[in-house]
């Protein structure tokens, strides 16, 4: 119906006029992108000769990336044409060019460049499209999709990519320790890779010369042979009767578990109609050919090339080197392999592999961080010159076990001041010798996960202040006292020792990087990043003091450090006070009362969060509600206290936030509550808001959540009571039958047989409290007596907690949702204590009891700090993957679900929303005329390396000569074409692009809007582990791979291109942006169920999956669109 | 079964299940929102299926209220409508657009029956002879009833969307893939979230060994969003019963409370038997429908289905023992 609505304003607008170009960009500044898009057609089709409304036409669904603009181009071309306009022709054909070569359609570039030569007199070239030289291939027998469903491969990987694949899966799969780790044996699904293997050659010999499976009819003598190799038999005789049936389990989990189709096999038998299957094999590219795999001993012998498959997964080093080799571009590959006997390089696999993927060599030398100046270093330290780049890398790999080479790696991916500071040879000199320390074995190659972990973040994330030295939060004194008198011991000796004579932030450096070596918890260099990161934002960074008791209490209450960064106002005392405030909670003594305290505190605290992160709560107000709510928390000694701050805090916080915030109609508090979290929205998203609040309140009925009004009312009532007012026996029966809809957890089984069978198993102490309570009784005994009044008061604390931690649970609560509307005790169940002997109140969110069907039900456990990302993780197994394959990926999802619901987009402009369309667009663009214009290219390559990974800027490159642009894109991720179109737009100006004209215009116009940081507030993600904040921000990471301790989470923090995408997609679609705040969540959900990942490090699937999802909603609304126009067209002119 | 999907239905005024309208003009199907679907069974002292009984020879009480029957059927037999006098009379196909679940008007014809097959590491041997089972359980059903197959491992997989086309369901039954954790309740209450979408009979059989190491979510929490939308709950575990007392406790109060029944077989001639039981209960069943008369409980509601004509109480019936209206979510 809106849509509807909104063409029938569009067609009046047709009818009305003219719009100016002024006018045209208004319009789009305020959102109204379709009514501009209706305007300029009008007015293309009132004026069809006039060069200035065809080119403002076409310019304008170029910007939105329409595909009609290539048509639109084409109309002008031929204007200009006519009117012998040839130097505006060039252009125009230069970009239509452009944007067939996007499309991937060669023969039009062809004739594309063809005109523009002949209008401009210049050659734009475009390189042949034959391939690059190939690597000799390997067979692999039968269909490539059914080896994949058995390799654990995407069934839609190329060849080229097939072995690499393989190689990882047999690294990680294949192999476990046996005999007490003194041998490896073959994992079950590396034994059925190998028993498919058998079953394929068998099929592929029935198949023939033909390379066919045909079975002529149920009674052909083949039949029985191929049952026979699947594992089946015919049960009844041929005809209807058919049925196939297993004999030989092994033969036939290969069959159906491989997808061989059993089912058209027994269709075929059953109405005796010939069976067909194709089964030709495939070859696949092995790098430097199979011989160099094979070994010398069969390179003298005939090669048996039809059994690579399983010679090379017979082997794990082997396997590794192949991965090791696989993430190197073919320059740099061949130069280690020249330099390096295969024997050498394969004792060194896990070093390659888990450190390689920065190695570089051009023109035969060693493109090392630092370049020239930091090349002496590097020979001193690897004992080989960077202009040997072979050499280099051969020995950097065979060095110490693998230290250097992950440094070299950690110093290869950042860059900036941070880099330079590091690879200052001095400094790396001795940095280095930190790092390795006397013993370096084992290595930190050596584990399942890089254990570098801590370095990497170290080098990503330091700072340096103005001076040029280290930012080294509060003060040296202060890391020396911590290093040399920490309250929980010492953290390293000799560390320890030398504490006292530090007299320089590279003193500390040294320590911290000394301290990366160590497989135990770095607590250290935890504190010194949380630290620095609450004093990256702020005006002025924390005193002295203040980072003291921050560090001393860090292993305490480190996991709330994050919530100081939501505000850049929050004081030193706030800070504090908070601290002091957790203490005192923490000495409660009765353990209800102190899971009720921390709970309604944290809630409120929560609550806060929300609201300066949604800019509700304004910036000089959020210290003033911090600090009153850490103050008042700290002097809880009873329920009726608890109850009576609680409700204060709600108070102060709803009483801080400005009228107009809120659209509310009333003063109430829970009203209040919910239409604050929905989001405030302009009247373009009030349809989006309202959902937002549906779903809100649906999940607070579906958890039997008591209203704030109704609490607050009794507690009223109770005061007049004790004035001697008569009870008000609807109220007290409103709570009461909503408390009797309070269900204990439904467990299977008896306390007493939980009892006997589990261990630590769990009361449900506060929800059997709240089932017992008898309000009415309470009061009836209580009488007029003031005293016992107010202690009925404070038998609703419980309650009063409930419903605040409702609201931050409903808030976060992810797509779906499965858990909250299923277990209506969820909320009730948070355990803000932990299990006997355990003190979880201050400690991250957990989730316990899953897969414990006696626990009904996980729940989560622990303080609110990572409410978000835990309530995604118990969501997440409930998402169903698209793919019959596929796995929901764990570690990795629950980020994304947290990006996806963190951020709302109110504030966000059409202006912002377009900038980052724009960005996109002319990444993309600037791509495809990099195909043709060789100067470009290298700027564009360039930019590209500063994100991407040597070898696939190198393969980028390789496209972009092959005037390949369509696939060159598809190489490149959202994030990645936002930083190259930033990097360009900076360094010149594009008059001749109209995206790139844009950009600069946008800039120029809206320098609040589209500012950096403004962008990055909008279309960032948050980065609880990676930065120590929810707060989100683009911080142009390369991808991180996955690392010990983080499995894929740091590496799904560092993924940016979800939001940018998505914004790029909205604005191209014309939503307005207070639509993203029900759309992204969606479209997330869509696309991690379109996942189909095959490791730990497989971001290519995320981007395949979040293009796919992206081009569903593209045709979808644009096929929407047509309909809403004929619609539109019928209403205003139903009899024409 | 509670249909509370308002907008998904034309709302029929009275709330008639079915309305011949004047001559000359196909009957219209139309489905009231508060609908219930009851399906049982009757057995003898020898738990003999009793078949041919008719409306008249059942009472439905909901808390000890009467119901009035809307529609009845007998196994896969097309449903018949109930008369206000007690006499039946055929119900005629009508068209049903703009209403999405009835875009098949026989959409109460036969039982949308869900199979939910465990396919995670517990299930890895014997994997192949489950899908024979379950292949000759899905060749074995009732023309007019619907099948999906649906796997679970960690996550859920919807191998075959519900379909009346039987080969089509064994097609993607064989495509299923082996192998991770065993989250059975999370698929388990996806698989109701889908069943409770479809107007009509609608039953899920569980085949799974039973220990659950992923879930997220408790199995009686899975059981009452079972009960409250009517789905029963059929459980063949390949775990013996001793093997894992938990999974069956949990299976037989499920089965229970939802009119299914659990079964054990670790055997694949087991497994057969219990699919062919559960053939058996589904084909020898009566369904019902009606709209619950005035009831002011809003909790659970509990269901009685009595026998008119027994005085010696020599049947059993087997349903569930009730719900919870309006609790869909």
């Amino acid at each position: 119906m809106k849509a509807v609505a909104v063409s029938a304003v569009l067609f009046v607008r047709i009818l009305s006029g003219y719009q100016n170009p002024e006018q045209i960009r208004q319009m789009e500044a305020s959102g109204e992108t379709e009514e501009a898009r209706a305007a300029l057609l009008r007015e293309v089709q009132s004026r069809p000769s006039d060069v200035e409304a065809l080119t403002a036409y076409a310019e304008f669904l170029d910007r939105y990336a329409d595909p009609s603009s290539r048509q639109a181009y084409a109309t002008l071309l031929a204007r200009l044409e006519q009117s012998a306009d040839l130097a505006r022709g060039a252009v125009v054909s230069r970009r239509i060019a452009a944007l067939d070569l996007l499309a991937g359609d060669r023969a039009a570039v062809t004739r594309d460049l063809e005109t523009y030569r002949n209008l401009s007199g210049r050659t734009l070239e475009l390189a042949s499209s034959s391939t690059a030289e190939n690597w000799p291939t390997a067979p692999i027998p039968g269909p490539l999709r059914s080896f994949a469903r058995m390799a654990a491969i995407p069934g839609d990987t190329t060849p080229a990519e097939i072995l690499p694949a393989l190689a990882r899966n047999v690294v990680t799969n294949g192999y476990q320790a046996s005999r007490g780790g003194e041998e490896l044996e073959q994992t079950e699904y590396l034994k059925l890779v190998h028993r498919y293997l058998s079953q394929a050659r068998e099929l592929e010999q029935l198949a023939g010369d033909k390379k066919t499976i045909e079975i002529p009819s149920c009674e052909a003598s083949n039949a029985a042979d191929l049952l026979r190799i699947l594992g089946f038999r015919m049960r009844g005789g041929c005809g209807s009767d058919v049925v196939l049936e297993t004999v030989n389990e092994r033969r036939a989990f290969v069959a159906t578990d491989s997808g061989f189709p059993i089912n058209e096999l027994e269709q075929a038998l059953r109405t005796n109609r010939p069976f067909t299957y194709d089964y030709r094999p495939t070859a696949v590219p092995v790098l430097f050919g199979p011989a160099y795999w094979l070994g010398t001993k069969e390179k003298e012998k005939n090669l048996d090339i039809a059994g690579f498959v399983e010679s090379l997964i017979s082997d794990p080093s082997t396997c590794r080197l192949y991965l090791g080799f696989s993430k190197l571009d073919r320059e740099t590959a061949d130069s280690l392999r020249k330099t390096g006997s295969f024997t050498r390089l394969r004792a060194y696999a896990h070093v390659l592999d888990f450190f390689g993927g920065m190695f570089e060599v051009r023109g035969g030398k060693a493109v090392v961080p630092g370049g020239q100046r930091s090349a002496g270093a590097w020979a001193d330290l690897v004992g080989a010159s960077p202009d040997q780049g072979g050499a280099f890398f051969d020995r950097l790999l065979a060095k110490d076990d693998g230290w250097l080479a992950s440094l070299y790696d950690a110093l290869a991916r950042i860059r900036g001041p941070v880099r330079d500071y590091l690879v200052e040879p001095a400094h790396m000199k001795r940095f280095y010798s930190a790092i390795r320390g006397r013993v370096t074995s084992p290595g930190p190659a050596r584990p399942v996960f890089r254990s570098n972990a801590d370095m990497m973040l170290l080098t990503t994330r330091l700072r340096l202040d103005a001076d040029g030295k280290p930012h080294v939060p509060g003060s040296l004194d202060v890391w020396k006292s911590l290093f040399a008198n920490h309250p929980q011991g010492k953290y390293d000796v000799k560390l320890s020792k030398a504490a006292n004579s530090w007299k320089d932030p590279d003193d500390v450096l040294e320590a911290l990087f000394a301290l990366c070596r160590k497989t135990v918890e770095n607590e250290p260099l935890k504190i010194f990043m949380a630290l620095t990161d609450l004093d990256r934002n702020r005006p002025k960074p924390l005193a002295a003091s203040t980072v003291d008791r921050l560090a001393r209490s860090f292993r305490a209450y480190g996991s709330q450090y994050p919530i100081f960064s939501e505000s850049r106002d929050l004081s030193d005392a706030s800070i504090l006070q908070f601290l002091d405030t957790a203490d005192a909670i923490a000495k409660i003594g009765p353990a209800d009362l102190r899971a009720d305290a921390a709970g309604t505190f944290q809630s409120l605290i929560g609550l806060w969060q929300i609201f300066v992160r949604q800019q509700t709560l304004p910036g000089n107000q959020a210290d003033v509600v911090f600090s009153g709510l850490s103050t008042s928390f700290a002097r809880i000694r009873n329920d009726v206290d608890l109850f009576d701050t609680g409700r204060a805090g709600v108070k102060l916080l709803l009483g801080a936030i400005p009228p107009g915030q809120s659209t509310a109609g009333t003063s109430e508090p829970q009203e209040h509550f919910i239409d604050l979290l929905a989001g405030a929205s302009a009247s373009a998203g009030l349809e989006a808001r309202d959902q937002l609040v549906q779903e809100l309140m649906r999940i607070l009925e579906a958890q039997r959540i008591i209203s704030l009004d109704t609490l607050f009312q009794l507690a009223d009532h109770l005061e007049s009571l004790s004035r001697g007012e008569k009870l008000n026996t609807a109220l007290v029966n409103r709570l009461s039958g909503r408390i009797s809809e309070i269900q204990l957890p439904r467990a299977a089984l008896s306390d007493t047989e939980k009892n006997a069978i589990s261990v630590g198993y769990w009361t449900e102490k506060h929800i059997e409290g709240e089932r017992k309570l008898n309000l009415r009784a309470a009061i009836e005994k209580a009488g007029n007596d003031t005293a016992k009044l107010k202690e009925v008061r404070g038998l609703m604390a419980p309650l009063l907690r409930d419903t605040l931690l409702a609201y931050n649970y409903a808030y976060y609560a992810p797509p779906g949702s499965q858990v909250l509307y299923t277990n209506p005790v969820f909320v009730r169940s948070h355990d803000f204590i932990g299990l006997q002997g355990s003190n979880r109140t201050w400690r991250p969110t957990e989730m316990v009891g899953s897969g414990w069907p006696t626990s009904a039900g996980g729940r989560l456990m622990g303080s609110l700090a990572a409410l978000p990302y835990t309530l995604a993780e118990a969501e997440q197994n409930f998402l169903i993957p698209a793919q019959t394959q596929a796995l929901i990926w764990g570690d990795l999802v629950p980020q994304m679900i947290l990006s996806a619901k963190i951020p709302r987009w109110w504030k966000v402009t059409p202006s912002q929303l377009h900038w980052v369309g724009l960005h996109l667009r002319y990444g993309r663009g600037l791509l495809a005329e990099a195909a043709f214009d060789p100067v470009l290219r290298g700027e564009v390559l360039e930019a590209l390396g500063q994100l991407a990974a040597p070898v696939r800027t190198k393969d980028v490159e390789q496209l972009l000569e092959l005037g390949d642009a369509q696939n060159a894109v598809e190489r490149v991720t959202p994030s990645e074409l936002f930083l190259l179109a930033r990097e360009v737009t900076t360094r010149h100006r594009d008059e001749t692009s109209p995206v790139g004209s844009e950009i600069q215009r946008l800039a120029q116009d809206s320098p609040q809007e589209v500012n950096y940081e403004a962008i990055s507030r909008a279309f960032g993600t948050p980065k609880p582990t990676l930065a120590n904040s929810y707060e989100p921000e683009l911080l142009n990471l390369r991808t991180f791979p996955t690392l010990m301790g983080y499995s894929s989470r740091i590496m799904a923090e560092s993924w940016e291109s979800n939001t940018l995408y998505w914004a790029a997609l909205a604005d191209e679609l014309a939503l307005a942006p207070a639509e993203l705040n029900v759309r992204i969540p969606q479209w997330t959900q869509q696309l991690v169920e379109h996942i189909f990942a095959s490791h730990l490090e497989d971001w290519p699937a995320v981007l395949k999956s979040l293009r796919l999802v992206g081009d569903d909603v593209r045709s979808k609304s644009r096929a929407a669109r047509v309909t809403d126009l004929k619609t539109a067209a019928f209403l205003d002119f139903p009899n024409r | 079964m509670i249909i509370t999907r308002r907008e998904l239905f034309g709302l029929a005024a009275g709330g008639a299940l079915l309305r011949a309208q004047d001559s000359g003009q196909r009957p219209v199907f139309r489905v009231k929102v508060d609908m219930v679907v009851l399906a049982f069974t009757v057995t003898d002292n020898r738990n003999h299926y009793i078949n041919g009984l008719k409306p008249s020879d059942f009472k439905i009480y909901e808390d000890g209220i009467l119901q009035k029957l809307n529609t009845f059927a007998e196994g896969g037999k097309p449903p018949v409508g109930v008369l206000q006098d007690g006499r039946v009379q055929p119900l005629v196909e009508g068209k049903t657009e703009g209403a999405p679940g009835l875009d098949r008007p026989d959409a109460f014809v036969g039982t949308n029956v869900f199979i939910l097959f465990d396919t995670s590491n517990f299930m890895y041997h014997g994997f192949v002879y489950a899908e024979d089972a379950i292949a000759d359980f899905v060749r074995g059903l009732d023309r007019a009833d619907s099948v999906a197959v649906y796997t679970f491992s960690r996550n859920l997989s919807r191998a075959a969307n519900l379909t009346r086309d039987h080969n089509d369901a064994i097609s993607g039954l064989r495509k299923s893939v082996a192998g991770d954790d065993t989250a059975l309740y999370n698929g388990l209450l996806l698989t109701l979230r889908d069943a409770a979408k479809v107007p009509g009979r609608k039953v899920v059989i569980v085949f799974s060994n039973g220990p659950d190491n992923a879930s997220m979510v408790a199995p009686d929490d899975v059981r009452a969003v079972a009960e409250d939308e009517g789905i029963s709950i059929y459980t063949i575990s390949t775990n013996e019963v001793n093997k894992d007392q938990i999974s069956s406790s949990v299976f037989k109060r499920m089965a229970q409370r939802t009119g299914g029944k659990a079964y054990w077989a670790r055997t694949w001639q087991k497994q057969v038997e219990a699919f062919e039981d559960i053939r058996e209960d589904l084909g020898n069943s009566y369904t019902v429908t009606y709209y619950p008369a005035p009831n002011p409980n809003e909790g659970f509601r509990k269901i009685a289905v009595e026998l008119v004509n027994d005085p010696g109480r020599k049947y059993r019936v087997h349903t569930r023992p009730g719900y919870r209206p309006g609790r869909t979510l």
